[in-house]
């Protein structure tokens, strides 16, 4: 007699635990047990929206870059030089214009200041072809055009390449929704100093100090 | 008019056949209003409105507070209807304000009640101030479900978001609302909000520091929208956590109950300069707010859901802030969620916040 009540107390036990495996977990509303399997599902059929952020582009020019599997635009670059093609100035090659009398020819670029790793490792001609100053050059010698500096950067820095490929590092153009139109390196960093010097913050909330006193 | 939501008054429009409904929409497309709809809010989807208010049992008290509010109203409808020297701009507005205080919860809505109350509140601050506000009630769009990063290594302090975020959103310049905190913390004491500060003004970034910003979080699992009392507060479906102002009746369970601090409370009336104000607006976003009621960051519901950024990703020289649609897998989002080592704020809770910080 007591045994197979204490069968039954158990056997009830055991439903009403496994009634409970397969309840507890949910969330209220809803049917996932996470934002992550939420977001895994309903992804998995997904085809499009039919927003686009053109319209809060403005008026900017574009080029697009494809990068391993990423595929989207930067700013074009060439048309914001002030006097490109810089050839129309650089008629002869860097080396032959170096060593004329500072009186015969008129001092270029003396506002560029190079503060970019130790001089040991960069100058000028790293980056610019002394011969066709129209492109500039990698660390081997090919041609990089002026649009897709970025690829003389990602030389060295290619953490930030990784990140700014997928989209973690630069900033974004116009809005979330497609096309992606993401800033390139020289947008925000001056290549020749690139380091972002500190500033003041934008705004002070005066309110927040007579609350808390 | 049998399924009518509420009750409304006609005045000085007794001869109009179109106006008797009370969606206030002219163009007769009123007979949509069905009390059928979705299941799942039970009871009040066929209480709305009038009868919401009315049909339900309550206290003196708040009988007395609900009658004032709506006497007051009903007054000033009456007074100025019956009045030979109120003009047909006083009769409107006072149709309008009758209209307003008696509409129904803005999730029950149907398409057309929820044009016909934006139609108001544009007309009805035209009336007010002879100037045009832009407002608009578009719904989430299928295949959407916002989310956001935050790179704790970019962020600089620069606070540029919060400005943008206060003239986006026509926070009360008054009492000086925010609803980005950028809090300065100490390297290598973890996240410690306790000794962070995030009122500071020098020079940023400061020695030794890191910058991390909070918002609402837009939970998938929202706490604040369970202890809502009058259901003013839910998730949209594209995961927006939203509220509806003239629904909200100001007991600030919704603040208690948020872990992240996300929401805001307006204690004073609102005050922005006209000339300051954003007249861009969507109804469960940026309007303009009265006295007593919660508000928070939207993501930009005005913005984000026709394609844009949020005014603080837009605004942030940096780069630290990601937006992007989560269900599209080649979003920057996803690349990021899927490729960085992100994590958010106090996961065990269980609110699955869509908002993950990460580092370079």
């Amino acid at each position: 007699m007591m045994k197979s009540n204490l069968n039954y107390i158990i056997s009830l036990l055991g439903v009403l635990f496994l009634g409970m495996q397969f309840q507890s977990c949910k969330h209220k509303e809803g049917e996932y047990h996470s934002i992550n399997d939420k977001i895994e599902s309903e992804s998995k059929n997904y085809h499009g929206t039919t927003l686009s952020s053109e319209a809060f582009l403005g008026d900017i020019k574009t080029v697009e870059v494809t990068e391993g599997a990423h595929s989207f635009l930067i700013p074009e670059r060439k048309s914001h030089i002030k006097s490109y093609a810089c050839t129309e100035c650089h008629s002869k090659p860097l080396n032959q214009m170096q060593g004329a009398d500072s009186e015969e020819y008129q001092k270029a670029h003396w506002d560029v200041k190079m503060i970019h790793a130790r001089e040991l490792t960069m100058n000028c001609i790293t980056c610019h072809d002394g011969n066709n100053m129209n492109e500039l050059k990698s660390l081997t010698g090919a041609r990089i055009d002026f649009n897709k500096s970025y690829q003389l950067c990602s030389q060295c820095h290619s953490n930030q390449f990784q990140d700014w490929k997928g989209g973690a590092h630069g900033k974004r153009i116009g809005g979330w929704a497609p096309p992606r139109v993401s800033m390139t390196c020289v947008n925000c960093h001056n290549p020749h100093q690139p380091a972002i010097q500190p500033k003041w913050p934008a705004r002070f909330n005066t309110q927040k100090v007579l609350e808390r006193k | 008019m049998s399924d009518k939501k509420w009750f409304s008054l006609n005045i000085g429009k007794e001869h109009k056949a179109s106006s008797k409904c009370g969606c206030g929409n002219a163009s007769g497309s009123c007979n949509s209003h069905d009390s059928g709809g979705n299941a799942g809010i039970g009871e009040e989807r066929v209480k709305d409105g009038f009868e919401q208010v009315f049909e339900v049992k309550m206290d003196r008290r708040s009988a007395f507070r609900k009658l004032t509010a709506s006497l007051m109203i009903g007054a000033g409808a009456v007074s100025t209807s019956c009045s030979m020297v109120a003009g047909d701009e006083a009769k409107e507005k006072a149709q309008i304000d009758w209209e307003e205080q008696f509409k129904g919860n803005y999730k029950l809505m149907t398409d057309d009640e929820k044009k016909a109350t934006v139609d108001r509140l544009v007309r009805s601050y035209q009336l007010r101030t002879g100037k045009n506000i832009k407002m608009s009630s578009k719904d989430a769009q299928e295949g959407v479900l916002f989310g956001y990063a935050f790179n704790i290594s970019k962020c600089q302090g620069y606070m540029d978001c919060v400005t943008a975020c206060v003239k986006e959103n026509n926070q009360d310049r008054n009492s000086q609302m925010e609803y980005i905190r950028i809090h300065e913390m100490k390297d290598g004491k973890g996240l410690d909000f306790g000794e962070a500060d995030d009122n500071y003004y020098h020079e940023v970034p400061a020695e030794g520091h890191f910058y991390l910003g909070t918002q609402c979080f837009h939970c998938d699992n929202p706490p604040c929208v369970d202890v809502c009392p009058v259901q003013a507060t839910w998730r949209e479906d594209d995961g927006l956590v939203v509220v509806d102002y003239d629904w909200c009746v100001g007991c600030r369970y919704c603040m208690a109950a948020c872990p992240y601090d996300g929401r805001r409370f307006n204690w004073s009336t609102p005050e922005v300069p006209e000339e300051e104000i954003n007249k861009n607006q969507h109804y469960l976003g940026n309007r303009l707010r009265k006295k007593g009621v919660m508000e928070k960051c939207t993501f930009c519901v005005q913005r984000s859901r026709s394609g844009q950024n949020p005014a603080c990703v837009e605004a942030c020289p940096t780069g630290a802030r990601i937006f992007g649609n989560l269900l599209d897998p080649n979003s920057t989002i996803r690349w990021v969620l899927e490729n960085k080592k992100v994590f958010r704020l106090k996961e065990d809770l269980g609110t699955e916040p869509k908002f993950w910080y990460f580092m370079d």
